[in-house]
């Protein structure tokens, strides 16, 4: 079995590998407006945060595993998983907390101090950043995990050594 | 004995000589060695100077430079100014710019932004009139009853250095009609032709010339080269 590194091929096309570094940028920024505007346009949370996915599995196709490694790692990704799905429980359980049901976010306008259908707008908004960031993380985990064939960057020295044993 | 003594006096003289000229040569290339060896000190630490000095410098222009088309896309889309948007905007566009400055303008040298970009600009109208004018030259090539196509591979190796220029002038080719980039492999395009003269056009070379021109390329220094960065550098001083 090959290493970590080498499981995913990057591409030798010059031009897919500008054009790609060129965009990105592009469509990380879409993603956010996605998720931002969710509440007033189509989109949301969901949506944002697979155009974010996305781009992520785009730059480690076009440049690398070991190029991109600092951008984006398998820990990064367990930990903004986790982060998305606390934002979210969090909000619904602060809902609970402030004697409403789970994700009433009226009743947000306690804490918030602004009017009903504000901070009826501002839960939701919150509660689409969670998803964003949990959807983008499982996103790029199952990308990785699919192209490593689910070894983690620390292990394939352990199976080397055990092999060589 | 006289002989044996002379000749035992010039063999001294030779070893003397001999010492001599070794040590001549030793401290010599003492010499030579020390002078390279100072020379190249002084080579890395001004390249280390100047390259720390781009580091920053690049790194921090890149950011805002990011900053500033990434916010202008996001009122482009959003098209919602009312503070909280806004403010949303500048935050997203501040994190993704954090996130990478590196791409957008990898390879851009100091200070080389503006004027790569006003060259871009003026370049745009050029290529037009060059589609224009092949778009004619192909609807020739279709409509005359002979059809007089000679399609060919080309292949040439380019003088432009960086992926960027290297992008700009494939799809360049590609836009013009009558002309395709199949590939780059190395340094070499591998363009097909739909005819002699089209392919006379891109071997002529004008149009690498110009993408040379835009992204300061492949010793391709005008006057108006050195005028435009002059500028740049004395505001950087």
């Amino acid at each position: 079995m090959n290493g970590f590194a080498e499981m995913i091929i990057k591409t030798e096309d010059i031009i897919v590998k500008t054009i790609a570094r060129i965009l990105i940028p592009f469509i990380q920024l879409f993603s956010l407006y996605v998720i931002m505007h969710g509440h007033y346009s189509p989109g949301g949370g969901f949506q944002g945060g697979v155009i974010m996915g996305a781009s992520l599995v785009l730059l480690f196709l076009t440049h690398g595993y070991e190029e991109s490694k600092e951008r984006m790692s398998e820990k990064a990704a367990i930990l903004f998983s986790s982060t998305g799905v606390l934002i979210y429980s969090g909000i619904g359980l602060l809902c609970l907390l402030l004697l409403g049901n789970y994700l009433d976010y009226g009743r947000l306008s306690l804490i918030l101090n602004v009017d009903l259908a504000h901070a009826r707008s501002l839960g939701i908004l919150g509660v689409e950043i969670g998803v964003g960031f949990a959807v983008m993380a499982v996103m790029f985990s199952i990308f990785l995990d699919i192209s490593t064939g689910g070894i983690e960057p620390g292990e394939e020295k352990k199976n080397e050594k055990a092999s060589t044993r | 004995m006289e002989v044996t003594l002379l000749i035992q006096a010039t063999d001294d003289a030779f070893q003397v000589m001999e010492k001599a000229k070794m040590q001549a040569v030793g401290i010599l290339d003492t010499a030579t060695r020390l002078t390279s060896e100072t020379r190249t000190i002084q080579e890395r630490k001004l390249k280390a100077i100047f390259k720390g000095a781009h580091e920053s410098q690049s790194g921090f222009l890149n950011f805002v430079a990011t900053f500033a088309i990434l916010i202008i896309f996001w009122a482009v889309l959003s098209g919602k100014f009312d503070a909280f948007h806004m403010t949303l905007g500048i935050l997203c566009s501040l994190v993704i710019a954090w996130l990478s400055h590196d791409l957008l303008f990898a390879n851009v040298r100091i200070g080389d932004i503006r004027v790569i970009v006003q060259r871009f600009l003026i370049y745009i109208p050029w290529h037009l009139y060059q589609i224009f004018l092949s778009n004619f030259h192909v609807a020739y090539l279709a409509l005359s009853p002979r059809m007089p196509i000679q399609p060919e591979i080309i292949r040439f190796k380019t003088k432009l250095e960086s992926d960027i220029s290297w992008v700009a002038f494939a799809n360049s080719i590609t836009l013009t009609p009558g002309t395709v980039t199949v590939d780059i492999e190395g340094n070499e395009f591998v363009v097909h032709a739909l005819s002699k003269k089209v392919a006379d056009d891109l071997n002529a070379g004008e149009m690498e010339d110009r993408i040379a021109h835009i992204f300061m390329e492949a010793d391709h220094i005008y006057i108006q080269d050195v005028l435009d960065v002059s500028r740049i550098f004395s505001a950087l001083k």
